[in-house]
Protein backbone atom coordinates (compact mmCIF):
# COMPACT_ATOMS: atom_id res chain seq x y z
CA UNK A 1 0.00 0.00 0.00
CA UNK A 2 2.07 2.44 -1.11
CA UNK A 3 -0.37 5.76 -1.43
CA UNK A 4 -1.12 5.05 2.47
CA UNK A 5 2.43 5.25 3.14
CA UNK A 6 2.89 8.23 1.04
CA UNK A 7 -0.08 9.77 2.39
CA UNK A 8 0.93 9.11 6.07
CA UNK A 9 4.01 11.58 5.38
CA UNK A 10 1.85 13.95 3.16
CA UNK A 11 -0.65 14.76 6.19
CA UNK A 12 0.61 17.56 8.23
CA UNK A 13 0.98 17.30 11.85
CA UNK A 14 -1.79 19.43 12.46
CA UNK A 15 -3.55 17.93 15.71
CA UNK A 16 -4.61 19.81 18.55
CA UNK A 17 -2.35 19.57 21.71
CA UNK A 18 -3.58 19.30 25.10
CA UNK A 19 -2.75 20.18 28.39
CA UNK A 20 -2.24 23.31 30.50
CA UNK A 21 1.13 23.98 28.92
CA UNK A 22 0.33 23.53 26.12
CA UNK A 23 -2.86 25.84 26.23
CA UNK A 24 -1.09 28.46 27.63
CA UNK A 25 1.77 28.24 24.68
CA UNK A 26 -1.06 28.67 22.53
CA UNK A 27 -2.81 31.14 24.60
CA UNK A 28 0.49 33.26 24.41
CA UNK A 29 1.05 33.22 20.54
CA UNK A 30 -2.65 33.72 19.72
CA UNK A 31 -2.34 36.86 22.15
CA UNK A 32 0.52 38.05 20.47
CA UNK A 33 -1.09 37.01 17.13
CA UNK A 34 -3.83 39.50 17.43
CA UNK A 35 -2.04 42.34 18.81
CA UNK A 36 0.52 41.91 15.70
CA UNK A 37 -2.22 41.63 13.55
CA UNK A 38 -4.39 44.11 14.52
CA UNK A 39 -1.93 46.89 15.70
CA UNK A 40 -3.43 49.54 13.40
CA UNK A 41 -6.22 48.76 13.74
CA UNK A 42 -6.08 48.76 17.97
CA UNK A 43 -4.02 52.09 17.92
CA UNK A 44 -6.73 53.83 15.87
CA UNK A 45 -9.72 51.85 17.77
CA UNK A 46 -8.24 53.16 21.51
CA UNK A 47 -8.23 56.64 19.91
CA UNK A 48 -12.01 56.37 18.85
CA UNK A 49 -12.67 54.89 21.71
CA UNK A 50 -11.31 57.92 24.09
CA UNK A 51 -12.69 60.45 21.66
CA UNK A 52 -16.07 59.05 22.15
CA UNK A 53 -15.76 58.42 25.53
CA UNK A 54 -14.51 61.68 26.58
CA UNK A 55 -16.85 63.21 24.20
CA UNK A 56 -20.22 61.68 25.77
CA UNK A 57 -19.02 62.77 29.01
CA UNK A 58 -18.13 66.36 28.37
CA UNK A 59 -21.48 66.11 25.91
CA UNK A 60 -24.15 65.32 28.48
CA UNK A 61 -23.25 68.93 30.17
CA UNK A 62 -24.65 70.58 27.20
CA UNK A 63 -28.08 68.86 27.11
CA UNK A 64 -28.74 71.39 30.10
CA UNK A 65 -28.81 74.63 31.50
CA UNK A 66 -27.12 73.16 34.88
CA UNK A 67 -26.39 69.59 34.49
CA UNK A 68 -27.90 67.65 37.60
CA UNK A 69 -25.49 65.51 39.64
CA UNK A 70 -27.73 62.47 38.62
CA UNK A 71 -27.51 62.66 35.26
CA UNK A 72 -23.82 63.68 34.88
CA UNK A 73 -23.46 60.44 37.56
CA UNK A 74 -25.09 57.59 34.99
CA UNK A 75 -23.37 58.99 32.12
CA UNK A 76 -19.64 59.07 34.02
CA UNK A 77 -20.62 55.38 35.16
CA UNK A 78 -22.44 54.47 31.95
CA UNK A 79 -20.21 55.26 29.41
CA UNK A 80 -16.98 52.94 30.53
CA UNK A 81 -19.55 50.21 30.41
CA UNK A 82 -20.09 51.21 26.41
CA UNK A 83 -15.81 51.33 26.33
CA UNK A 84 -15.61 48.05 27.53
CA UNK A 85 -18.24 46.23 25.53
CA UNK A 86 -17.80 48.41 22.31
CA UNK A 87 -14.64 46.33 21.25
CA UNK A 88 -15.78 42.62 21.64
CA UNK A 89 -19.77 43.27 20.92
CA UNK A 90 -19.21 45.75 17.90
CA UNK A 91 -16.34 45.46 16.56
CA UNK A 92 -15.27 41.93 17.35
CA UNK A 93 -18.49 40.79 15.01
CA UNK A 94 -17.61 43.42 12.59
CA UNK A 95 -14.56 42.37 12.27
CA UNK A 96 -15.50 38.25 11.60
CA UNK A 97 -17.71 39.40 8.83
CA UNK A 98 -14.86 41.51 7.42
CA UNK A 99 -12.84 37.90 7.29
CA UNK A 100 -15.71 35.75 6.44
CA UNK A 101 -15.71 38.46 3.08
CA UNK A 102 -12.43 38.39 2.31
CA UNK A 103 -11.49 34.43 3.01
CA UNK A 104 -9.19 34.79 5.79
CA UNK A 105 -11.59 33.56 8.23
CA UNK A 106 -11.34 30.25 6.96
CA UNK A 107 -7.60 30.45 7.37
CA UNK A 108 -7.89 31.43 11.39
CA UNK A 109 -10.32 28.56 11.63
CA UNK A 110 -7.67 26.22 10.35
CA UNK A 111 -4.56 26.88 12.78
CA UNK A 112 -4.01 23.91 15.61
CA UNK A 113 -5.06 25.25 18.61
CA UNK A 114 -8.49 24.79 20.52
CA UNK A 115 -11.58 26.64 20.85
CA UNK A 116 -11.36 27.56 24.06
CA UNK A 117 -7.75 29.04 23.28
CA UNK A 118 -9.01 31.18 20.36
CA UNK A 119 -11.80 32.36 22.97
CA UNK A 120 -9.16 33.41 25.54
CA UNK A 121 -7.17 35.01 22.92
CA UNK A 122 -9.47 37.18 21.76
CA UNK A 123 -11.22 38.13 25.61
CA UNK A 124 -8.15 39.63 26.01
CA UNK A 125 -7.67 41.85 22.94
CA UNK A 126 -11.11 43.05 24.10
CA UNK A 127 -9.80 43.83 27.47
CA UNK A 128 -6.19 45.23 26.22
CA UNK A 129 -9.07 47.55 23.89
CA UNK A 130 -11.51 48.43 26.11
CA UNK A 131 -9.74 48.86 29.63
CA UNK A 132 -7.82 52.18 28.94
CA UNK A 133 -10.34 54.11 27.43
CA UNK A 134 -12.47 53.27 30.50
CA UNK A 135 -10.15 54.42 32.61
CA UNK A 136 -9.74 57.95 31.07
CA UNK A 137 -13.32 58.29 30.59
CA UNK A 138 -13.91 57.71 34.46
CA UNK A 139 -11.03 60.80 35.25
CA UNK A 140 -12.13 63.40 32.57
CA UNK A 141 -15.47 62.72 34.13
CA UNK A 142 -13.92 63.03 38.01
CA UNK A 143 -12.29 66.17 36.70
CA UNK A 144 -15.07 67.99 35.02
CA UNK A 145 -17.88 67.05 37.37
CA UNK A 146 -16.27 66.74 40.58
CA UNK A 147 -18.30 63.02 41.23
CA UNK A 148 -18.44 61.18 44.43
CA UNK A 149 -16.91 57.89 43.03
CA UNK A 150 -15.78 54.84 45.21
CA UNK A 151 -14.36 52.73 43.62
CA UNK A 152 -14.48 49.50 45.09
CA UNK A 153 -12.57 45.89 44.60
CA UNK A 154 -15.78 44.94 43.26
CA UNK A 155 -14.77 46.51 40.40
CA UNK A 156 -12.61 43.78 39.16
CA UNK A 157 -15.33 40.99 38.53
CA UNK A 158 -18.01 43.49 36.87
CA UNK A 159 -15.47 44.73 34.84
CA UNK A 160 -14.11 40.83 33.58
CA UNK A 161 -17.85 39.66 33.89
CA UNK A 162 -18.97 42.81 31.47
CA UNK A 163 -16.29 42.71 29.18
CA UNK A 164 -16.69 38.65 28.99
CA UNK A 165 -20.44 38.86 28.41
CA UNK A 166 -19.85 41.31 25.86
CA UNK A 167 -17.29 39.83 23.93
CA UNK A 168 -19.14 36.20 24.06
CA UNK A 169 -22.60 37.94 22.97
CA UNK A 170 -20.21 39.51 19.97
CA UNK A 171 -18.87 36.12 19.45
CA UNK A 172 -21.85 34.33 19.16
CA UNK A 173 -23.39 37.49 16.43
CA UNK A 174 -19.82 36.65 14.36
CA UNK A 175 -19.54 33.50 14.42
CA UNK A 176 -23.19 31.83 14.81
CA UNK A 177 -24.67 34.27 12.32
CA UNK A 178 -23.31 33.07 8.87
CA UNK A 179 -23.79 36.02 6.75
CA UNK A 180 -21.58 38.59 7.48
CA UNK A 181 -24.41 41.05 5.83
CA UNK A 182 -26.75 40.27 8.90
CA UNK A 183 -23.91 40.38 10.68
CA UNK A 184 -23.57 44.09 10.48
CA UNK A 185 -27.08 45.17 9.99
CA UNK A 186 -27.40 43.59 13.62
CA UNK A 187 -24.54 44.89 15.45
CA UNK A 188 -25.57 49.05 14.04
CA UNK A 189 -28.61 48.32 15.81
CA UNK A 190 -27.03 47.15 18.47
CA UNK A 191 -25.43 50.12 18.84
CA UNK A 192 -28.75 52.47 18.33
CA UNK A 193 -30.25 50.32 21.14
CA UNK A 194 -27.54 50.52 23.59
CA UNK A 195 -27.11 53.99 23.29
CA UNK A 196 -30.85 55.10 23.57
CA UNK A 197 -32.89 52.45 24.62
CA UNK A 198 -30.43 50.60 27.25
CA UNK A 199 -30.84 51.91 30.77
CA UNK A 200 -26.82 52.12 30.82
CA UNK A 201 -26.45 56.67 30.20
CA UNK A 202 -29.44 57.62 32.29
CA UNK A 203 -31.53 56.32 35.46
CA UNK A 204 -33.95 53.46 34.50
CA UNK A 205 -36.69 55.88 35.97
CA UNK A 206 -36.41 57.87 33.26
CA UNK A 207 -37.60 55.35 30.36
CA UNK A 208 -41.03 53.72 29.87
CA UNK A 209 -42.39 50.88 32.38
CA UNK A 210 -42.18 48.38 29.99
CA UNK A 211 -39.07 48.97 28.48
CA UNK A 212 -36.87 48.91 31.73
CA UNK A 213 -38.96 45.61 32.11
CA UNK A 214 -37.75 44.47 28.91
CA UNK A 215 -34.29 45.29 29.80
CA UNK A 216 -34.19 42.77 32.58
CA UNK A 217 -33.47 40.55 30.32
CA UNK A 218 -31.57 41.83 28.40
CA UNK A 219 -27.39 41.97 29.46
CA UNK A 220 -26.79 45.41 28.82
CA UNK A 221 -29.13 47.03 31.82
CA UNK A 222 -27.12 44.27 34.15
CA UNK A 223 -23.55 45.05 32.85
CA UNK A 224 -24.56 48.83 33.70
CA UNK A 225 -25.75 47.47 37.13
CA UNK A 226 -22.58 45.66 37.68
CA UNK A 227 -20.42 48.84 37.05
CA UNK A 228 -22.58 50.99 38.29
CA UNK A 229 -22.40 49.35 41.84
CA UNK A 230 -18.80 49.06 41.87
CA UNK A 231 -17.76 52.93 41.23
CA UNK A 232 -20.43 54.29 43.51
CA UNK A 233 -21.08 54.20 47.47
CA UNK A 234 -23.63 53.07 49.14
CA UNK A 235 -26.02 49.35 49.07
CA UNK A 236 -27.05 48.28 45.58
CA UNK A 237 -29.92 46.50 45.06
CA UNK A 238 -30.20 43.67 42.63
CA UNK A 239 -26.47 43.53 41.98
CA UNK A 240 -26.81 39.49 42.92
CA UNK A 241 -29.31 38.75 40.26
CA UNK A 242 -27.56 41.30 37.67
CA UNK A 243 -24.44 39.18 38.25
CA UNK A 244 -26.49 36.00 37.63
CA UNK A 245 -28.65 37.34 34.26
CA UNK A 246 -25.33 38.15 32.69
CA UNK A 247 -23.23 34.97 33.48
CA UNK A 248 -26.04 33.12 31.93
CA UNK A 249 -26.19 35.29 28.68
CA UNK A 250 -21.99 34.97 28.49
CA UNK A 251 -22.43 30.75 29.21
CA UNK A 252 -24.98 30.89 26.84
CA UNK A 253 -23.60 33.14 24.12
CA UNK A 254 -20.45 31.37 24.78
CA UNK A 255 -22.31 27.96 24.00
CA UNK A 256 -23.62 29.03 21.00
CA UNK A 257 -19.75 30.84 18.94
CA UNK A 258 -18.34 27.35 20.38
CA UNK A 259 -20.68 25.38 18.84
CA UNK A 260 -20.80 27.27 15.81
CA UNK A 261 -17.14 27.37 15.66
CA UNK A 262 -16.66 23.17 16.20
CA UNK A 263 -19.16 22.49 13.23
CA UNK A 264 -17.11 21.53 10.24
CA UNK A 265 -18.15 23.96 7.29
CA UNK B 1 -11.83 47.72 -38.97
CA UNK B 2 -13.36 49.19 -42.81
CA UNK B 3 -15.18 52.48 -42.66
CA UNK B 4 -17.37 53.03 -45.26
CA UNK B 5 -17.58 56.47 -46.29
CA UNK B 6 -20.62 57.33 -48.57
CA UNK B 7 -21.20 60.58 -48.77
CA UNK B 8 -18.53 62.48 -47.03
CA UNK B 9 -19.97 60.96 -43.48
CA UNK B 10 -18.38 58.00 -42.16
CA UNK B 11 -20.46 55.43 -41.25
CA UNK B 12 -20.60 52.27 -38.23
CA UNK B 13 -19.26 54.22 -36.03
CA UNK B 14 -20.96 55.90 -33.18
CA UNK B 15 -22.08 59.49 -33.35
CA UNK B 16 -19.82 61.12 -30.88
CA UNK B 17 -19.81 64.99 -31.08
CA UNK B 18 -20.80 66.84 -28.21
CA UNK B 19 -23.91 67.94 -28.01
CA UNK B 20 -25.57 70.42 -25.87
CA UNK B 21 -28.11 73.40 -25.36
CA UNK B 22 -30.83 73.53 -22.96
CA UNK B 23 -32.95 70.96 -24.01
CA UNK B 24 -30.65 68.47 -24.22
CA UNK B 25 -29.35 69.32 -20.35
CA UNK B 26 -33.04 68.73 -19.71
CA UNK B 27 -33.73 65.57 -21.44
CA UNK B 28 -30.62 64.39 -19.99
CA UNK B 29 -31.51 65.23 -16.69
CA UNK B 30 -34.52 63.20 -17.20
CA UNK B 31 -32.84 60.43 -18.21
CA UNK B 32 -30.01 60.57 -15.53
CA UNK B 33 -33.12 61.00 -12.89
CA UNK B 34 -34.67 57.71 -14.47
CA UNK B 35 -31.46 55.67 -14.22
CA UNK B 36 -30.63 56.85 -10.83
CA UNK B 37 -33.90 56.39 -9.54
CA UNK B 38 -33.95 52.91 -11.13
CA UNK B 39 -30.45 52.15 -9.20
CA UNK B 40 -31.71 52.76 -5.65
CA UNK B 41 -35.08 52.02 -6.14
CA UNK B 42 -34.69 48.74 -4.21
CA UNK B 43 -33.45 51.09 -1.25
CA UNK B 44 -35.67 53.47 -1.00
CA UNK B 45 -37.89 51.77 1.59
CA UNK B 46 -34.92 50.78 3.72
CA UNK B 47 -33.89 54.85 3.16
CA UNK B 48 -37.17 56.25 4.78
CA UNK B 49 -37.52 53.57 7.28
CA UNK B 50 -33.37 54.55 8.52
CA UNK B 51 -34.36 57.79 8.34
CA UNK B 52 -37.37 57.96 10.12
CA UNK B 53 -35.66 55.30 12.86
CA UNK B 54 -32.58 57.98 13.16
CA UNK B 55 -34.96 60.86 13.71
CA UNK B 56 -37.97 59.41 15.29
CA UNK B 57 -35.22 57.59 17.08
CA UNK B 58 -33.61 60.03 18.16
CA UNK B 59 -35.72 62.20 19.43
CA UNK B 60 -37.09 59.67 22.12
CA UNK B 61 -34.01 58.84 23.09
CA UNK B 62 -33.35 62.37 23.67
CA UNK B 63 -36.22 61.88 25.89
CA UNK B 64 -34.59 59.48 27.86
CA UNK B 65 -31.66 61.41 29.21
CA UNK B 66 -33.69 63.98 30.75
CA UNK B 67 -35.02 63.17 34.04
CA UNK B 68 -38.30 65.74 33.59
CA UNK B 69 -38.99 66.53 29.80
CA UNK B 70 -40.34 70.06 30.39
CA UNK B 71 -42.20 71.85 27.38
CA UNK B 72 -39.59 73.56 26.02
CA UNK B 73 -37.76 70.80 26.03
CA UNK B 74 -40.39 68.40 24.22
CA UNK B 75 -40.93 71.43 21.39
CA UNK B 76 -36.91 71.49 20.84
CA UNK B 77 -36.83 67.74 20.50
CA UNK B 78 -39.85 67.38 18.16
CA UNK B 79 -38.83 70.39 15.99
CA UNK B 80 -35.09 69.23 16.05
CA UNK B 81 -36.36 65.28 14.98
CA UNK B 82 -36.77 66.46 11.08
CA UNK B 83 -33.30 68.03 10.59
CA UNK B 84 -31.96 64.55 12.58
CA UNK B 85 -33.71 62.65 9.83
CA UNK B 86 -32.06 65.05 7.14
CA UNK B 87 -29.05 64.58 8.17
CA UNK B 88 -27.73 61.18 8.05
CA UNK B 89 -29.21 61.14 4.18
CA UNK B 90 -27.02 63.65 3.09
CA UNK B 91 -24.17 63.41 5.41
CA UNK B 92 -23.96 59.86 5.69
CA UNK B 93 -25.63 57.65 3.48
CA UNK B 94 -24.93 59.48 -0.24
CA UNK B 95 -21.48 59.62 0.75
CA UNK B 96 -21.66 56.06 1.89
CA UNK B 97 -23.19 55.37 -1.62
CA UNK B 98 -20.36 57.41 -3.91
CA UNK B 99 -17.79 55.51 -1.96
CA UNK B 100 -19.34 52.41 -2.98
CA UNK B 101 -19.92 53.21 -6.56
CA UNK B 102 -16.34 54.56 -6.86
CA UNK B 103 -14.77 50.68 -5.80
CA UNK B 104 -16.85 48.96 -7.44
CA UNK B 105 -16.67 51.31 -10.63
CA UNK B 106 -20.01 52.30 -11.27
CA UNK B 107 -19.00 55.87 -10.87
CA UNK B 108 -16.54 55.97 -13.82
CA UNK B 109 -19.54 54.06 -15.87
CA UNK B 110 -21.60 56.76 -15.22
CA UNK B 111 -19.12 59.61 -15.92
CA UNK B 112 -18.32 57.70 -19.68
CA UNK B 113 -22.27 58.28 -20.12
CA UNK B 114 -22.88 61.12 -22.93
CA UNK B 115 -24.59 63.22 -20.64
CA UNK B 116 -23.67 66.55 -19.15
CA UNK B 117 -22.42 65.69 -16.04
CA UNK B 118 -23.67 68.48 -14.64
CA UNK B 119 -26.96 67.12 -15.50
CA UNK B 120 -25.63 63.97 -13.64
CA UNK B 121 -25.60 65.89 -10.65
CA UNK B 122 -28.23 67.60 -10.85
CA UNK B 123 -29.93 64.54 -10.91
CA UNK B 124 -28.62 63.39 -7.72
CA UNK B 125 -29.72 65.82 -5.89
CA UNK B 126 -33.25 66.16 -6.91
CA UNK B 127 -33.93 62.49 -6.49
CA UNK B 128 -32.03 62.65 -2.71
CA UNK B 129 -33.72 65.95 -1.86
CA UNK B 130 -37.14 64.17 -2.62
CA UNK B 131 -36.37 60.64 -1.34
CA UNK B 132 -35.10 63.02 1.95
CA UNK B 133 -38.77 64.42 2.66
CA UNK B 134 -40.56 60.90 3.33
CA UNK B 135 -38.37 60.09 6.66
CA UNK B 136 -38.52 63.59 7.85
CA UNK B 137 -42.15 64.37 7.84
CA UNK B 138 -42.46 60.66 9.57
CA UNK B 139 -39.69 61.26 12.35
CA UNK B 140 -42.02 64.79 13.16
CA UNK B 141 -44.97 63.09 13.30
CA UNK B 142 -43.62 60.29 15.67
CA UNK B 143 -42.03 62.81 17.71
CA UNK B 144 -45.20 64.82 17.94
CA UNK B 145 -47.16 62.26 19.19
CA UNK B 146 -45.06 61.07 21.83
CA UNK B 147 -44.54 64.16 23.27
CA UNK B 148 -47.83 65.76 22.97
CA UNK B 149 -46.36 68.86 21.00
CA UNK B 150 -48.92 71.00 18.64
CA UNK B 151 -47.09 72.65 16.38
CA UNK B 152 -47.64 75.98 14.23
CA UNK B 153 -47.08 75.34 10.41
CA UNK B 154 -45.91 78.14 8.67
CA UNK B 155 -45.70 78.42 5.05
CA UNK B 156 -41.59 78.99 5.64
CA UNK B 157 -41.62 75.60 6.45
CA UNK B 158 -41.42 74.68 2.70
CA UNK B 159 -38.43 76.66 1.35
CA UNK B 160 -36.87 75.56 5.17
CA UNK B 161 -37.09 71.96 4.45
CA UNK B 162 -36.17 71.92 0.47
CA UNK B 163 -32.98 73.69 1.40
CA UNK B 164 -31.91 71.87 4.44
CA UNK B 165 -32.62 68.73 2.51
CA UNK B 166 -30.90 70.51 -0.56
CA UNK B 167 -27.84 71.34 1.07
CA UNK B 168 -27.39 68.38 3.14
CA UNK B 169 -27.69 66.50 0.00
CA UNK B 170 -25.38 68.93 -2.02
CA UNK B 171 -22.36 69.18 1.16
CA UNK B 172 -22.28 65.16 1.21
CA UNK B 173 -22.32 64.77 -2.59
CA UNK B 174 -19.20 67.30 -2.51
CA UNK B 175 -17.65 66.15 -0.03
CA UNK B 176 -17.57 62.36 -1.07
CA UNK B 177 -16.60 63.54 -4.64
CA UNK B 178 -13.88 65.98 -3.78
CA UNK B 179 -12.05 63.11 -0.71
CA UNK B 180 -10.84 60.66 -3.42
CA UNK B 181 -10.18 58.06 -0.55
CA UNK B 182 -13.36 56.10 0.40
CA UNK B 183 -11.79 55.12 3.58
CA UNK B 184 -11.05 58.87 4.45
CA UNK B 185 -14.65 59.78 3.80
CA UNK B 186 -16.00 57.03 5.92
CA UNK B 187 -13.96 58.56 9.17
CA UNK B 188 -15.18 61.95 8.11
CA UNK B 189 -18.94 60.73 8.18
CA UNK B 190 -18.77 59.15 11.46
CA UNK B 191 -17.18 61.40 13.08
CA UNK B 192 -19.54 64.64 11.51
CA UNK B 193 -22.44 62.47 13.42
CA UNK B 194 -21.13 62.46 16.46
CA UNK B 195 -20.42 66.35 16.48
CA UNK B 196 -24.12 66.53 15.10
CA UNK B 197 -25.48 63.86 17.53
CA UNK B 198 -24.00 65.31 20.90
CA UNK B 199 -22.44 68.75 20.44
CA UNK B 200 -24.80 70.39 18.06
CA UNK B 201 -27.63 72.88 19.72
CA UNK B 202 -30.52 71.02 17.02
CA UNK B 203 -32.71 69.37 20.17
CA UNK B 204 -31.73 71.89 22.82
CA UNK B 205 -31.08 76.08 22.54
CA UNK B 206 -27.59 76.99 21.30
CA UNK B 207 -27.87 78.91 24.62
CA UNK B 208 -26.58 76.18 26.50
CA UNK B 209 -23.64 75.80 24.39
CA UNK B 210 -20.17 77.23 25.81
CA UNK B 211 -19.92 81.16 23.95
CA UNK B 212 -16.98 79.77 21.35
CA UNK B 213 -18.87 76.58 20.18
CA UNK B 214 -21.89 78.49 19.91
CA UNK B 215 -19.85 80.73 17.12
CA UNK B 216 -18.60 77.54 15.87
CA UNK B 217 -22.22 76.28 14.84
CA UNK B 218 -23.35 80.01 13.53
CA UNK B 219 -21.33 78.74 10.74
CA UNK B 220 -21.68 75.00 10.27
CA UNK B 221 -24.83 74.21 8.89
CA UNK B 222 -26.66 71.71 11.27
CA UNK B 223 -27.79 74.60 13.86
CA UNK B 224 -29.48 76.45 10.87
CA UNK B 225 -31.27 74.04 9.77
CA UNK B 226 -32.26 73.49 12.97
CA UNK B 227 -33.14 76.78 12.91
CA UNK B 228 -34.74 77.46 9.41
CA UNK B 229 -37.25 73.92 10.39
CA UNK B 230 -38.18 74.90 13.74
CA UNK B 231 -39.17 78.25 12.25
CA UNK B 232 -41.34 76.84 10.10
CA UNK B 233 -42.94 74.95 12.65
CA UNK B 234 -43.20 77.56 15.54
CA UNK B 235 -44.25 80.91 16.02
CA UNK B 236 -42.21 82.80 18.30
CA UNK B 237 -39.49 80.70 18.67
CA UNK B 238 -36.88 81.43 17.35
CA UNK B 239 -34.95 84.86 15.68
CA UNK B 240 -32.70 85.54 12.85
CA UNK B 241 -34.11 83.26 10.55
CA UNK B 242 -33.02 85.07 7.48
CA UNK B 243 -29.06 84.51 8.42
CA UNK B 244 -29.65 80.86 8.76
CA UNK B 245 -31.39 80.91 5.16
CA UNK B 246 -27.90 82.77 3.92
CA UNK B 247 -25.97 80.75 6.04
CA UNK B 248 -27.56 77.44 4.41
CA UNK B 249 -27.36 79.06 1.25
CA UNK B 250 -23.88 79.32 0.98
CA UNK B 251 -23.40 75.98 2.05
CA UNK B 252 -25.50 75.00 -0.52
CA UNK B 253 -23.12 77.11 -3.16
CA UNK B 254 -19.45 75.36 -1.30
CA UNK B 255 -21.38 71.70 -2.29
CA UNK B 256 -22.24 72.58 -5.29
CA UNK B 257 -19.02 74.17 -6.27
CA UNK B 258 -17.08 71.30 -5.11
CA UNK B 259 -19.00 68.82 -7.12
CA UNK B 260 -18.74 71.27 -10.20
CA UNK B 261 -14.54 71.17 -9.09
CA UNK B 262 -14.56 67.56 -9.55
CA UNK B 263 -16.73 66.94 -12.29
CA UNK B 264 -15.64 69.75 -14.70
CA UNK B 265 -11.80 67.83 -14.37
CA UNK B 266 -10.55 65.32 -16.29
CA UNK B 267 -8.58 62.42 -15.14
Amino acid sequence: MPELQDASVIVPHGTVERGARHWWHDYAVMVQWHLASLRVWLVTLTIVQLLAGVGFVLGISLFFVRVPMTAALFVSTGVPVINLMTVGLILGPQLVADQKSNGSYEYLRSMPVSRSVTAAAWYTVCLIGGVPAMVVSLGVARLRYDLPLHVSPMIVPAVLLTSFAGTMLGYALGHAIGSPMATRLITQLLVFAIFGFAPILFPLSQMPRWLGTLNWWFPFRQMAVVTRAALTPGGHAAVLSAYVVLGLWAIACAGLAGRALGRRP
Amino acid sequence: MTVVVAGGRPRHLPQSELRSGTGYWVASLVSMMHFDYGRVRQWVPMMIVIQTMMGAGMALLYGFFYPHVTATRALYITTGAPTLALIPLGFVMLPGTVAEQKLEGTFDYIWSLPSPRSAQAASTFVLYTLLALPGSVFALLVAAWRYHVHLAFSPLLVPAVLLCALMAITVGYGMALAISNPMVTNVVTNALMFVVLLFSPIVYPVSQLPRWLATVHYFLPFYNMAVVIRAGLTSGVVAHVAISFVVLAAWTAAGGAATAWVVGRRR
